[in-house]
C-alpha cells in the first residue's frame, strides 16, 4: 500500500518538476544561440571555485555565504541518501539495510546539522535582518523553502532516535518524503532553481568579463529589440536568478537612488519570458530611461554568485534603442564628435598634435622603439590629463623605456561600445586596427583602462592581438627595486572599474603607491569591486537633470572622503574627471594626483619634464 | 539687381536678414528685399525699409504665416522669376537650408550655401568668389558662380555682421503683394516650432558670456561677476560646481552637462577648465581668463590670460569699463 501511494506521488510531484521545467528549458532552447564554450581550464577551474568552493557565495557575505554553502554542500552530499530513500520506498530496490548505507547515514549527520544551522541563519536573516538586497517585502515563498530543508533535515536527525518500524518513525519518513517532493515541484518556478541552472550558468559565463560579441551587420543583425532577440543564455540567465541582490545592491547607479536595480532587469526578463510576450519591446519592459542608467561597471556581473551576465543584456538592448535612433540626447552630441572628428570631445586634431610635439614624442617605429604609448582621447587633448601623461613619459625616459606615439590615433570606440552604437564602434576599431597594423607594436602601454580593455579585449574579435597594459602594470614592472622618498604619505587609491574589474590589476598600483612612500588607505568598494566613478557606459556625458537620484561620483567621492586622506590617487582619465568634478562641487580641500604623477614626482632621480 | 529674402516668426525678423544685406551691400548692385508672411508685414516692412536698398517688397499671404517649403516655394518662385535679379541672397538659417535648394532645383540655378565671405572676382565679368567651409571646416573653398542668372547664395550666421548693413537716409520705398503663384496644395502640415534649448536661459544665443568658476569662493562675489557682466552687456554664466551649490540656476551653467555656447566673447573668472567645461565653450571667438593658477588648463584655450587674484582684477576691469 505504502509503495503504490509513494508512486502517486512520485508520478504527480514529479509530474509537475518535469512539465515545468519544460516549459523553461523550451523557451531556452527557441532563443538564438550564444553559447560558445572556449577557454575550458579556465571554466573548470572557476566551476570549481565557484559552484564546488562557493566563492562568490562567501567572498561578498561571509556570513550569509557560508551558511549558504553549508547548506549546498549537505544538498549535494544528500543526493545519493534521497535516491536511496527513494528506490526502498517505491519497492524498486532497497540498500538502506546495507553497512555502506549506515555508514554514509553517519557521514550524513554532521551536514544535516550543518544544513539545519545554516537554515536558521538564513531565515532569521530573511525574516529578521531583512538586508535590503533581498527586496522590500519577505519572499514567503523562500521562507516556506526554508522551513521544508529544516524539516528535511529535523526528519532525517530524528532517523536516529526514531524506529524505523514504529508508527511516528514511519509519519517522520513520510515527512521527510512528502517534503522532498513538494519541494521538487516548488523548484523550476521559484528562485530555488538555481539549484538546477546555476551550475550550469556559471560554466557557460563568458570567461571575459561584458563579453559583447561583435554585431554582424552583414545579417542584418542590429540587437535587442523584443524579447524574441535575447539569447539563450540570457534566457538562461533569467531562469537562474536567486534574487539574492548581490548586483542590486553593487550597483552604482542603484547606490546612488537611481531607478536602475540589476535584478529587476533579470526578474523583468524572467516574467516577459514565461508570459510569451516575444513581441515586446525591451525598452518597454525594462524603462528606456533605466536603460541608459547603466556605467558598465560591471559590478553585477561580477559579483553575481549563479553566473549571469548582465552586460550583454543591458547593452544589447542599448544597441536595439541605438539602431533605432532612440539614443539620449547627450550621446548625439558625442556620436558627432566620434564621427567628425575621431574623439569624443570634439576638438580639432592639431590639438593633439600640439602635445605630441612640445612633449617632444616620436612617431612610433617598431625598429627604433620598445613600446608604443597609446594617448587616449584624454591623453590627446585634456589639458589636466595631460600633466598625468607628461609624468608618465618622464617616468618611461628615466626608465630607459624607447617609445613612440601614432601619429594619428582615434578614439577606441569605447564609449560608442558601451552605449550600444555599434557601427560607430566597429567603424573606429576597424580604423585603428589598420593603424596599429601598419606600425606593428609588440606592445602598448596607456594610461586609459577602458583603452586597455577595449583594444586589448574588444579588438581580438576583429582578429587583431596585441599586448596592451595599463601604465600601472608597466611602471611597477620598470621601477622594480627602486624605492621613493622615505615617509609615511597618507593617500587613498580608487581603483577604476576598468582596470580593478575588468583588468583584475589591483596590486601593481597598490605596489607602486607603497614603493614610493605612500600609506594607502583603502575605502569602502575597493580591489576588484569598486564603485563606479560614474562616467562608464557614455554617462560622462549625461545631464544632470535628465538624471533622478544623486550623482555616482558623488557618492564615490564621499566614500573615498571618508578615508581622511588628503590625497586621491587615480589611475583613469575618466574618473580623474568625475571625481574632481564632484570635489569641486563638494568644495572639498582633498587633493587629486593621478598615479604616474605620484610616481613620476618621487623618483629617486626626478625625470626632467619634457619641454614644453 | 539682387534680391534678398528677409526671414521673420512671431513678428520678428532674423537678424541673419540684416546680416545678409551685410554681405551683399558691398557688391553694389541695387537691392530688393523680399519679406515673405501673413498680412500685416507693414510694421516689418518699416523696419526693412530702414536698410540702403532700392525697394522692400512685402508678400502677404494666409498660406505663408507659417513655414512650408511648398507654400513658400510656389509663392516666391513667380517673384524671382518676375524680378529676374542676378542674385538671390539668403541668411543660412533651418529654414533656408529646407527653402533654397528646392527654389534653386526648381528654377535649375546654381547654389552656393553657408558663404562666410565674398571677394572680388578675378575678371569683372565672371562676378564674386564666394568663400565657404568644407569637411566640417577643415578646408574652405573659393567659388565662382557659372550658368543663367539668378545665381543662389546663403550666408553663414553669424559671418557677416548686422550693425554693418548700410542704413537709407531715407525710407526706401516699399509695396505690398498679395499671394503669388498657383494655390497648389500645400502638403506639409507645420507643428510649433522646436527650441533647442529646453533652459529658460538661452546661452546659446549669447553675443558675450561672463562665466564664473569655483575660483570665486563665495556666493556673495557672484555679485562682482554680475557688474562686470553688466558693464560688457553680458549674460552671466558659471561652470558646474557653481550651479550645483545653487549660486547660479542649472540654465546658466556651460559645459558637457551644461549648455553649449559659442559667443564672441568668454569671460571665465576662477575656472579652473576641466575638460567637460572646455568642450561646452570651446567654440567662442575671444576667450579671456582670470585664475591664480598658472597651470590651470583654462590657460590652454584663452586668447587672453590674467594670472593673479580676480578679486583684484575684476572690479578694475568693471571700473575701466564704465569710465
Amino acid at each position: 500500500m505504502q509503495p503504490l501511494i509513494l508512486w502517486l506521488l512520485v508520478l504527480a510531484f514529479a509530474g509537475a518538476f518535469v512539465v515545468q521545467v519544460a516549459t523553461r528549458v523550451r523557451l531556452i532552447l527557441a532563443a538564438p544561440n550564444t553559447i560558445a564554450v572556449d577557454r575550458l581550464g579556465f571554466r573548470v577551474a572557476r566551476f570549481l571555485a565557484d559552484v564546488v568552493a562557493q566563492r562568490r557565495t562567501i567572498g561578498e557575505r561571509p556570513a550569509a555565504g557560508f551558511a549558504h554553502a553549508l547548506v549546498f554542500w549537505g544538498f549535494v552530499a544528500f543526493g545519493g541518501y534521497t535516491v536511496i530513500e527513494f528506490l526502498a520506498g517505491l519497492g524498486i530496490a532497497d540498500f538502506t539495510h546495507t553497512r555502506a548505507f549506515g555508514f554514509y547515514r553517519l557521514v550524513l549527520t554532521p551536514f544535516a546539522v550543518g544544513v539545519l544551522a545554516g537554515i536558521v541563519y538564513l531565515l532569521v536573516r530573511r525574516v529578521v535582518l531583512r538586508p535590503a538586497g533581498l527586496g522590500d517585502h519577505v519572499s514567503l515563498e523562500s521562507v516556506v523553502i526554508g522551513l521544508f530543508i529544516a524539516t528535511l533535515m529535523v526528519t532525517f536527525l530524528l532517523g536516529w532516535r526514531l524506529d524505523e518500524a514504529s508508527l511516528a518513525g514511519r509519519v517522520n519518513w513520510w515527512l521527510h518524503s512528502v517534503v522532498v517532493l513538494a519541494f521538487l515541484a516548488l523548484i523550476p518556478a521559484s528562485k530555488h532553481f538555481h539549484l538546477v541552472l546555476s551550475p550550469i550558468a556559471v560554466f557557460l559565463k563568458s570567461p571575459e568579463l561584458g563579453r559583447l560579441p561583435n554585431l554582424d551587420f552583414e545579417k542584418e543583425q542590429v540587437g535587442l529589440e523584443t524579447v524574441k532577440d535575447l539569447g539563450s543564455k540570457i534566457v538562461l540567465d533569467a531562469f537562474t536568478c536567486v534574487e539574492c541582490g548581490r548586483c542590486q545592491v553593487n550597483c552604482p547607479a542603484w547606490g546612488a537612488g537611481k531607478e536602475l536595480n540589476p535584478k529587476t532587469i533579470i526578474l523583468q526578463t524572467e516574467s516577459a519570458l514565461l508570459a510569451g510576450e516575444r513581441d515586446r519591446k525591451l525598452g518597454e519592459i525594462y524603462s528606456e530611461k533605466v536603460l541608459w542608467q547603466c556605467t558598465t561597471c560591471g559590478a553585477c556581473e561580477n559579483q553575481c554568485p549563479v553566473g549571469i551576465e548582465h552586460l550583454p543584456l543591458l547593452i544589447g538592448a542599448r544597441r536595439g534603442l541605438v539602431s533605432n535612433g532612440d539614443a539620449p540626447g547627450y550621446l548625439g552630441g558625442m556620436y558627432n564628435n566620434l564621427e567628425r572628428r575621431s574623439n569624443i570631445w570634439g576638438l580639432a586634431y592639431d590639438q593633439r598634435q600640439k602635445f605630441v610635439t612640445a612633449s617632444g614624442l616620436e612617431t612610433f617605429d617598431p625598429a627604433r622603439h620598445d613600446v608604443l604609448v597609446w594617448l587616449g582621447c584624454a591623453g590627446a587633448f585634456d589639458a589636466d590629463f595631460q600633466k598625468s601623461l607628461r609624468s608618465l613619459f618622464g617616468v618611461l625616459r628615466a626608465g630607459g623605456v624607447r617609445f613612440g606615439v601614432l601619429e594619428k590615433e582615434r578614439c577606441t570606440g569605447d564609449p560608442a561600445k558601451r552605449t550600444g552604437n555599434e557601427y560607430m564602434f566597429q567603424e573606429l576599431a576597424n580604423a585603428n586596427i589598420e593603424t596599429l597594423k601598419t606600425s606593428a607594436p609588440k606592445k602598448i602601454v596607456t594610461s586609459c583602462p577602458h583603452c586597455v580593455k577595449t583594444i586589448g579585449a574588444d579588438y581580438s574579435r576583429f582578429g587583431y592581438s596585441v599586448e596592451i597594459v595599463h601604465s600601472s602594470v608597466f611602471v611597477e614592472e620598470l621601477t622594480r627595486g627602486q624605492t621613493g622618498a622615505a615617509g609615511q604619505e597618507a593617500v587613498t587609491f580608487h581603483d577604476p572599474c576598468y582596470l580593478g574589474r575588468y583588468g583584475g590589476r589591483v596590486d601593481e598600483p597598490r605596489e607602486l603607491l607603497m614603493r614610493f612612500g605612500a600609506a594607502i588607505k583603502e575605502p569602502v568598494r575597493n580591489r576588484e569591486n569598486p564603485y563606479c566613478c560614474g562616467a562608464g557606459g557614455g554617462l560622462l556625458f549625461a545631464d544632470k537633470e535628465e538624471e533622478p537620484g544623486a550623482r555616482i561620483s558623488d557618492v564615490r567621492f564621499k566614500q573615498l572622503q571618508e578615508t581622511g586622506a588628503p590625497t586621491v590617487v587615480t589611475a583613469c582619465p575618466f574618473c580623474s574627471i568625475m571625481l574632481k568634478g564632484a570635489q569641486a562641487s563638494a568644495r572639498s580641500d582633498v587633493q587629486f594626483v593621478d598615479l604616474m604623477t605620484y610616481v613620476g614626482e618621487r623618483l629617486p632621480s626626478p625625470p626632467r619634464a619634457a619641454a614644453d | 539687381m539682387i534680391l534678398v529674402i528677409a526671414e521673420a516668426r512671431d513678428g520678428r525678423l532674423n537678424r541673419a536678414t540684416w546680416e545678409t544685406l551685410a554681405a551683399v551691400q558691398p557688391l553694389g548692385d541695387p537691392i530688393t528685399i523680399v519679406l515673405p508672411g501673413a498680412a500685416p508685414l507693414a510694421a516689418l516692412g518699416q523696419e526693412l525699409a530702414e536698410a540702403a536698398v532700392a525697394e522692400v517688397v512685402l508678400l502677404e499671404s494666409p498660406a505663408l504665416e507659417l513655414y512650408t517649403p511648398d507654400g513658400y516655394t510656389a509663392a516666391l518662385t513667380p517673384i524671382i522669376e518676375e524680378l529676374s535679379p542676378s542674385l538671390v541672397a539668403l541668411p543660412h538659417t533651418y529654414q533656408t537650408r529646407d527653402l533654397a535648394p528646392k527654389i534653386a532645383a526648381r528654377m535649375d540655378r546654381a547654389l552656393v550655401t553657408d558663404v562666410t565671405a565674398v571677394k572680388p572676382g578675378a575678371a569683372a565679368q565672371e562676378g564674386p568668389i564666394f568663400v565657404r567651409p568644407m569637411f566640417q571646416g577643415k578646408l574652405t573653398a573659393d567659388v565662382v558662380m557659372q550658368g543663367p542668372a539668378p545665381h543662389f547664395v546663403t550666408f553663414q550666421v553669424g559671418a557677416f555682421r548686422a550693425e554693418q548693413a548700410a542704413r537709407g537716409a531715407s525710407p526706401a520705398p516699399s509695396r505690398v503683394i498679395g499671394p503669388t503663384g498657383e494655390r497648389g496644395a500645400i502638403r506639409q502640415q507645420p507643428e510649433a516650432p522646436f527650441r533647442e534649448a529646453k533652459q529658460a536661459v538661452d546661452l546659446t544665443q549669447a553675443e558675450r558670456i561672463v562665466a564664473v568658476g569655483r575660483g570665486i569662493k563665495e556666493q556673495a562675489h557672484i555679485a562682482m561677476a554680475q557688474q562686470l557682466a553688466d558693464a560688457l552687456g553680458a549674460e552671466i554664466a558659471a561652470s558646474r560646481p557653481i550651479c550645483d551649490a545653487g549660486w547660479l540656476p542649472m540654465d546658466r551653467q556651460v559645459g558637457s552637462s551644461g549648455q553649449t555656447v559659442s559667443p564672441k566673447l568668454y569671460v571665465a573668472l576662477g575656472i579652473s577648465g576641466a575638460i567637460q567645461h572646455l568642450v561646452g565653450m570651446k567654440g567662442s571667438q575671444v576667450v579671456v581668463a582670470i585664475n591664480k593658477d598658472p597651470d590651470a588648463p583654462i590657460f590652454e584655450v584663452a586668447d587672453f590670460g590674467i594670472v593673479g587674484d580676480l578679486f583684484d582684477i575684476v572690479p578694475a576691469l568693471t571700473n575701466a569699463l564704465k569710465s
